[in-house]
C-alpha cells in the first residue's frame, strides 16, 4: 500500500503521541511480508534463540537471510514478593499458550526469555553457583557482569535487569499478543523498558523520513539498515547451533542444566546518520564498515562476508599501519570467526572462518527506548532518533567481550591498534554512541521459566 | 572570523525564507546593494562569477556585509567566499560557501590526515565526493555532492562547469536547517544565480 504525502505527514504527526505509532507505519509503508504461518511445529527446538523458517534470498550474488520484520525487547525485574515456585509454572504455561498459537518462525512468533545476573544473584544464587556454565578459556563464569568498552561514552549505562524478553515476528499483532500475555496477564514481571524496532522491507529510509530523523534522506532507498549495508549475509552469521554453550567446547556445562542455552548481549546504540553520510564518501564507508581498500561495486549494499573474506589479526594490523584505519567487520572477524576447522559437540563440521555470533539486532527510532519505567534515568526524550538495539548470541560473555574489544582495535593476539576513542579511523565507532548494555543468559527451552528456581 | 551574531530573539524563518524566490533567467539581476562586491571579485579573478539573488534566511549575499565571512583568492585565481550566521546559544548556524576555479574544470584534491599511533597518514581525496543527482537550471547542469572537504565539510554542495571553469555553492547541514531544507535552500539559491562578468 502506498501512502499519499498527506497521509505520511499525518501519520508522522500521530507517531509523536505514542512510540509504537511509528512502527505501525511499517506495514503501511512496505506492505506485509509475504510469508504464511503454518501449524505450530512440534517438537520445538531445544534452543529458544533460534528461529525456524527463515528464508534465504540472493542479493548481488550473496545469500542473505530475511529476519522477522518487527522486534520488541522487554526488560523487566521480577515483581517483589513473587513466589518463584508458583510463578515458574505460570510463566511456562503462558509461553506454551503462545506457542500453541504461533510457530517459532518469522511469520509466527519468536520468543526468547533471557535472564540477567541480578536474577541469578538475588533469587537462585546457590544453584547458579553450581549450574551456570563456566568459560574454560576465560576461566570465568559464562555469564559475567556487564562492562564498558574503550569506545563507549563515559555515561553508558550498565543495566541490572532480571530478565529480557526478545519477541520477534513479521506481525505486530503477534508481538502485541505476546507482550500482553507475558506482561499484563501474567503479573510476575515489573517492566523496566520497552524497545521496539524493525529490519529490512526497505523501511529504514521510509520510517526515518516519516519520523523526521536528521539524515533520513541520505539513507539509500532500499537499504536493510540505516547505515546502508546489509548485515544478514548468511555466511556472516553463526550457523544454527554454533552459539550454544556446548557446541564449540568453550564452556564447561557443569552438569548440563543449561545445555542448549547460550549467552545474549543487549545494547542500545545511537547512530549519527548525518555524520556517516556527510563525512564518509562511499569508498570510505566500505573501508570503515568492512576493510580498507576493499573494492565493491559503487553503492553496493551487500558485500560478501564468507570464510574466504575473513581478515586475520595480521592483516588488520597491516591495514591499520598503511591506511591509518581498520574495518569494522575485519577487526571483529579476528575474534568472531573460527581459526581452524572445528567439529562441534553435535558432530557438525564448522570450517575455518565460520562465524560464531548469531546477530539478532534491529534498527530503531526509540530515543533510546519506546518506553521506560524511569525516563530520566534512561535519558528518554521526545522525538525519534536513529539507532540500533543490538542483540547478539555468543557462547559466553567473554566471547562477546573479545569481539567487542576487537571492534575497538584490541585484537585477540594482544595487539592494540592505537586510535583515540571515536577517532575517524575507527569508522563506525565515530558515528555510534552506546547508551545501555547488559549481558544475559539464555536457558534452553526446557528451563526458560525462572531457571533453577525448582532446585 | 567576521561571523555575525544574530540576536536570539530574532526568530529564523525556515526554508521558505522571507524573501521572494527569484526566477533564474535573463530578467534576474544581481541586487544593486550586492553587485559592486561581485563585480570586484570577477575583476580580481579575471573571470565571471555567480552572484546570488536569494540567500537562506538570515544571510544576505553582500560581500563586505555583516554576514560575509571568508574572502580568499588564491594565486591560481580560485576563490572561496563564505557567508555565515550564528544564532545565540549555538543552536542556529547558517553557512554558505561560493567557490570558483577559473581555467579548470576538474574536481580539486584535498588533503586529509588520519593517525596510526603517533604517525600521521596523509592522503589526497576529491574535495567533493558522493554525487547524488543533478539539477538543471538554465544553462547550468549542476551535480550535488554530499561528502565534501575543508570549508565544505558537513555541507551539501552543487558543482557545475561554465566557460572552462568550475563553480560550486554549498550550505552546511546544521540546525535550524535539516538536510532536506538545505537541499531546498540550495535549489532556490541555484535558481537565483546571475552571471556577473568582469567589467574590464
Amino acid at each position: 500500500m502506498k501512502l499519499t504525502r498527506r497521509q505520511l505527514v499525518a501519520s508522522a504527526a500521530g507517531a509523536a503521541l505514542g512510540a509504537a505509532g511509528i512502527y505501525e507505519l511499517a506495514d503501511q509503508l512496505s506492505g506485509s511480508p509475504a510469508r504464511t504461518a503454518a501449524v505450530p511445529l512440534e517438537p520445538r527446538s531445544v534452543e529458544q534463540h533460534v528461529l525456524d523458517g527463515i528464508p534465504v534470498v540472493e542479493q548481488d550474488g550473496v545469500q542473505v537471510i530475511v529476519p522477522p520484520r518487527h522486534h520488541l525487547v522487554v526488560t523487566a525485574t521480577v515483581k517483589p514478593g513473587t513466589d518463584l515456585a508458583k510463578a515458574q509454572p505460570e510463566l511456562e504455561q503462558a509461553l506454551r499458550e503462545l506457542e500453541s498459537r504461533y510457530e517459532q518462525t518469522p511469520a509466527g512468533l519468536g520468543l526468547t526469555v533471557a535472564w540477567g545476573l541480578p536474577y541469578f544473584d538475588r533469587y537462585v544464587a546457590a544453584a547458579a553457583e553450581k549450574h551456570v556454565p563456566f568459560d574454560r578459556r576465560a576461566q570465568k563464569p559464562a555469564l559475567l557482569p556487564t562492562r564498558t568498552f574503550p569506545s563507549d561514552p563515559h555515561d553508558t549505562r550498565l543495566e541490572e535487569n532480571d530478565v529480557a524478553l526478545l519477541i520477534r515476528s513479521d506481525r505486530l499483532e503477534h508481538i502485541e499478543d505476546a507482550r500482553k500475555t507475558l506482561l499484563d496477564d501474567l503479573g510476575v514481571f515489573e517492566p523496566v523498558s520497552l524497545r521496539r524496532g524493525f529490519v529490512g522491507g526497505n523501511l529504514p529510509r521510509k520510517l526515518a523520513i516519516a519520523a523526521g530523523v536528521p539524515g533520513a534522506y541520505l539513507i539509500p532507498h532500499d537499504s536493510e539498515l540505516f547505515l546502508g549495508f546489509t548485515s544478514t549475509q548468511k555466511a556472516g552469521l553463526g550457523p544454527r547451533r554454533i552459539a550454544n554453550f556446548e557446541t564449540l567446547g568453550l564452556v564447561d556445562l557443569r552438569g548440563g542444566y543449561f545445555r542448549g542455552g547460550t549467552h545474549m548481549h543487549l545494547s542500545h546504540i545511537f547512530e549519527d546518520l548525518e555524520a556517516w553520510y556527510l563525512n564518509f564518501e562511499f569508498q570510505e564507508r566500505v573501508d570503515t564498515a568492512f576493510r580498507p581498500g576493499l573494492k565493491v561495486k559503487e553503492n553496493a549494499q551487500v558485500v560478501p562476508q564468507g570464510p574466504k573474506q575473513v581478515s586475520s589479526a595480521q592483516e588488520v594490523e597491516r591495514d591499520f599501519n598503511s591506511a591509518g584505519r581498520f574495518g569494522h567487520s575485519a577487526s571483529i572477524q579476528t575474534s568472531s570467526r573460527l581459526l581452524q576447522d572445528t567439529t562441534g559437540e553435535d558432530g557438525t563440521l564448522y570450517v575455518k572462518g565460520t562465524a560464531i555470533p548469531q546477530r539478532a539486532d534491529f534498527n530503531t527510532l526509540d530515543n533510546p527506548f519506546a518506553w521506560s519505567a524511569d525516563p530520566k534515568r534512561d535519558g528518554v526524550i521526545a522525538g525519534a532518533a536513529a539507532g540500533v538495539h543490538f542483540v547478539v548470541f555468543n557462547p559466553s560473555s567473554d566471547d562477546f567481550h573479545r569481539n567487542r574489544l576487537a571492534m575497538d582495535g584490541v585484537l585477540p593476539d594482544g595487539t592494540k591498534l592505537q586510535l583515540q576513542p571515536q577517532a575517524r579511523g575507527q569508522g563506525f565507532n565515530s558515528v555510534l554512541r552506546t547508551t545501555h548494555r547488559q549481558n544475559f543468559l539464555v536457558p534452553p527451552r526446557a528451563h526458560r521459566s525462572f531457571p533453577l528456581a525448582e532446585l | 572570523m567576521r561571523a555575525s551574531i544574530v540576536a536570539g530573539a530574532v526568530a529564523l524563518v525556515l526554508a521558505a525564507g522571507a524573501a521572494a524566490v527569484p526566477t533564474a533567467g535573463k530578467s534576474a539581476v544581481c541586487p544593486a546593494a550586492w553587485k559592486a562586491g561581485w563585480v570586484k571579485l570577477a575583476e580580481k579573478i579575471h573571470a565571471p562569477v555567480y552572484c546570488p539573488t536569494w540567500m537562506p534566511n538570515p544571510l544576505d549575499g553582500r560581500i563586505g556585509g555583516q554576514m560575509q565571512d571568508v574572502y580568499s583568492v588564491s594565486p591560481d585565481r580560485s576563490y572561496l567566499l563564505s557567508f555565515v550566521s550564528f544564532e545565540d546559544g549555538g543552536t542556529g548556524f547558517v553557512h554558505v560557501n561560493f567557490r570558483g576555479y577559473p581555467g579548470r574544470t576538474t574536481i580539486p584534491k584535498c588533503g586529509t590526515v588520519t593517525t596510526a599511533g603517533n604517525r600521521a597518514i596523509r592522503r589526497m581525496v576529491p574535495c567533493f565526493a558522493d554525487p547524488r543527482g543533478t539539477l538543471r537550471v538554465g544553462d547550468i547542469l549542476a551535480t550535488a555532492y554530499t561528502v565534501n572537504q575543508g570549508e565544505d565539510e558537513w555541507h551539501v554542495l552543487y558543482a557545475w562547469r561554465h566557460g572552462g571553469s568550475l563553480y560550486t555553492v554549498s550550505e552546511h547541514v546544521h540546525p535550524p536547517y535539516t538536510y532536506k531544507q538545505v537541499l531546498n535552500n540550495l535549489h532556490k539559491l541555484m535558481h537565483s544565480l546571475v552571471l556577473v562578468e568582469p567589467a574590464q
